[in-house]
């Protein structure tokens, strides 16, 4: 994550996080000063905990706590007003526009314009249409089609564009089929698996983007240390899933044939508006996913970051709308995009004022239980923190943290530390805890109210429960084996 | 929560309904007519004649309600329960003067249509010049006609099977436009809707649909009846002059259609008003 809000003469904008984070020097900040700015962390936490209590959405919410952080910074701290040393050149910025990290900013506003326009071509809807008729409307083989599309598409696309597909479709089809009364099951299985699926690679949750950024991990390790992992745990929760809500096989061969018939009407190429946009969808997504996963060794490219292939990608995609480009823009979650930024400021200012370093030492002692007792605590304080509330500040936060802790013999954690796997999957898997722990799960009880199958918080917790338990046992293992 | 409205809407339009082939069994057809005698032959022997397609195909029992037979409309329904056949056939305004006048199907009529579950098949009247021109026509050119096509496969078996083997089925649905400016004049008093992309995706989809199942229709058909020739008649316009239209224009021999309606208890009022207006056509009423 670039530090250039501390550091005005950083030598370049596109630096490692770890490089910026071990260059951050200690500020004389008093205890009270610390404190201060703490509460107005926790401030910032609880209201994003109560967002849709409060009716406002995100980036308001982190924004005011910007506005607010940023003035006390000024009364209160020496905030290292620039100007920045960018390669020779000295640049004047606003103190707030370094602290925001661009690479994970342009990766997001990349990655959902070219999803977006790919989704156009009628691809994922093709996947999931195809899916359903393979299946011949057996409900357990749907469960399972449906529990690993929503995998994928998680790895791919962002969880809540995943769940939404997934989900709408499960609605839809379920509906079709006679079985809305298995709906309940589908939406909870499936928002669980978001979570899980956004664990596979680098680029499949913000948390990973950051945690992953910050730690210098890259595409093709994380993919290889995360896959069996979520391969395991994906058949675990199906199995779980198929038990818990009764999803069984058809019976009958008058059962099946009568699914069979009623799937068969569901037209995979109704989406489909050019076969030739659709072709080029599906290679540009292969190449897109190559591209990315390639991005830390292909000469020139690294060097411009994985930011600049989503982009580039993405305007390629758009040459075929080049007269309703502002469509698509308009669909970007700019909600989304303005918290992030807010929210880089905010952490800036919270480790300028001490703050992290103060929540660091708290960090600090989880790990000094051991390598073992240390990673599974911050692996379980991660998860529960991110069940409860946002689980994007969290990542920053525990990565700027992360980042700043020696290690012994002195340098920071290198990539495959446990403690960063312990982070990552703490605050990807904690979402699925509670209803709010995660967007995706929010929409998957979105989705059950707008077909009548209301799920309070405490059902919901209570039925996500046994899936969550066994997700955190999983992963604390799974860590703990790099240990 | 836009988006999950718009993808249950891709997958919503993707899913389509597909026509079910179900095949129809009349075993026994019930002829009633207000004539005596000879007269009263002449009319089951046109009938017959015109049926030539369901006689070949299942070698019915055929019986004749003579008008002395019956005086009254529970008269005729106890004639019918007695019978219990598989179609009715007769003709408007039994035991009454007003078929001059394409005013109602007389009485007999209306109370059949609604009080039995049987198709009844209602022949133009003796008096008709069509009823004379009966004798050498068959149903070749049969169309099936609703406001609702998309679903109705109940509907499409029937016209299929009264259809001549190699005859054309033209399966009709007509979006009223009466209707459809009632419901883009409250969309243009909307300012969250744009009124020409509504008027434009919405008119495209309400006949996407039939045309959809008209063409599994066809798939469906193609397999339970080769030689048919299936044709689709989708469009918009004023429902009753619309079919009339249709009708002339593709000298349609028989017309089928539904009579019965769950909510309502008389004939609902499009089938009634093409039923008292196409007096010079044979009709199907389900």
């Amino acid at each position: 994550m670039t530090s250039a809000l501390l550091v005005p003469t950083y030598p370049s904008l596109a630096a490692p996080a770890l490089q910026g984070a071990a260059q951050v020097p200690a500020h004389e900040v008093s205890l009270a000063v610390t404190l201060l700015f703490a509460a107005l962390l926790v401030g910032m936490i609880l209201c994003l905990a109560f967002e849709e209590k409060l009716h406002a959405q995100k980036s308001l919410i982190v924004g005011l706590f910007a506005v607010v952080t940023l003035l006390a910074g000024a009364v209160l701290l020496p905030l290292p007003y620039g100007p920045y040393l960018i390669g020779e050149q000295e640049i004047a910025l606003p103190v707030y526009i370094p602290a925001i990290d661009w690479g994970v900013i342009t990766i997001i506003l990349g990655a959902s314009l070219f999803v977006d326009v790919t989704s156009r071509s009628g691809l994922f809807t093709w996947i999931a249409i195809w899916l359903t008729k393979t299946s011949r409307g057996d409900p357990r083989r749907l469960l399972w089609y449906y529990g690993f599309m929503t995998v994928a598409f998680s790895a791919v696309l962002n969880n809540v564009t995943a769940m939404i597909i997934v989900g709408s479709l499960s609605a839809v089809s379920l509906a079709k089929l006679e079985r809305s009364d298995k709906l309940l099951g589908f939406l909870l299985v499936e928002g669980l698996l978001t979570n899980v699926g956004g664990l596979l690679t680098l680029i499949s949750s913000v948390p990973n983007i950051i945690v992953g950024t910050a730690a210098g991990i890259s595409f093709v390790a994380f993919f290889i240390k995360a896959a069996p992992f979520v391969l395991f745990v994906t058949i675990a929760t199906l199995l779980l899933g198929a038990r818990i809500f009764e999803i069984r096989g058809l019976a009958t061969p008058e059962e099946t044939e009568e699914a069979a018939r009623l799937v068969e009407g569901f037209d995979e190429r109704d989406g489909i508006e050019s076969r030739g946009f659709f072709w080029f969808g599906a290679v540009m997504l292969v190449l897109f996913i190559v591209a990315i996963a390639t991005a830390s060794v292909t000469p020139y490219v690294q060097d411009l970051g994985m930011g600049f292939i989503a982009l580039a990608f993405a305007a390629v995609m758009l040459i075929r709308y080049k007269h309703e480009c502002d469509e698509f823009y308009r669909t970007v979650d700019w909600d989304l995009l303005a918290f992030f930024a807010a929210l880089f400021v905010v952490i800036s200012v919270m480790e300028h004022a001490q703050v992290l370093a103060f929540i660091g030492r708290g960090v600090e002692a989880l790990i000094a239980l051991g390598p073992r007792a240390g990673t599974a605590a911050v692996l379980l304080s991660s998860a529960a923190f991110s069940s409860v509330t946002d689980n994007i500040p969290l990542a920053a936060m525990l990565a700027k943290i992360v980042a700043g802790i020696p290690v012994p013999g002195g340098g920071v954690h290198p990539p495959g530390d446990p403690l960063w796997w312990a982070v990552i999957f703490g605050a990807n898997l904690g979402g699925n805890l509670t209803p709010i722990g995660s967007a995706s799960t929010l929409v998957a009880v979105t989705i059950m109210h707008k077909h009548n199958v209301p799920l309070s918080f405490v059902a919901f917790v209570r039925k996500a429960f046994p899936f969550a338990a066994l997700h955190l046992a999983l992963a604390v293992g799974y860590v703990l084996i790099g240990t | 929560m836009t988006r999950v409205d718009q993808f249950e809407s891709v997958f919503r339009s993707a899913a389509r309904t597909v026509f079910e082939p179900k095949s129809i069994e009349i075993e026994s057809v019930l002829v009633v007519c207000d004539r005596d005698g000879s007269n009263a032959e002449e009319f089951a022997a046109r009938s017959r004649s015109f049926l030539d397609v369901l006689d070949k195909r299942e070698n019915l029992h055929w019986t004749t309600v003579q008008g002395g037979e019956f005086r009254t409309v529970p008269d005729l329904l106890d004639r019918v329960e007695t019978a219990h056949p598989g179609l009715i056939c007769t003709h408007r305004h039994l035991h009454s003067e007003s078929w001059r006048w394409p005013y109602t199907l007389g009485e007999y009529v209306d109370v059949l249509t609604q009080a039995t579950t049987t198709p009844v098949l209602v022949i133009p009247h003796p008096e008709r010049p069509e009823f004379q021109q009966l004798a050498g026509r068959r149903p070749r050119a049969v169309m099936a006609m609703t406001n609702h096509l998309t679903g109705d496969h109940r509907l499409v078996n029937y016209a299929a099977h009264f259809t001549e083997p190699e005859g054309r089925l033209l399966l009709g649905h007509v979006e009223d436009d009466a209707d459809f400016e009632r419901y883009m004049e409250a969309i243009s008093k909307i300012s969250t809707i744009n009124t020409d992309m509504a008027r434009a995706e919405i008119h495209a989809r309400l006949l996407k649909d039939p045309e959809d199942y008209i063409n599994s229709c066809r798939e469906g058909l193609a397999r339970s009846a080769p030689g048919l020739t299936v044709e689709a008649m989708v469009t918009s316009g004023h429902h009753i002059r619309t079919y009339r239209r249709l009708i002339e224009e593709h000298e349609v021999d028989l017309l089928v259609m539904n009579t019965k309606d769950e909510d309502q208890l008389a004939m609902h009022g499009l089938a009634y008003s093409l039923a008292i207006e196409l007096r010079a056509i044979p009709l199907l009423m389900l």
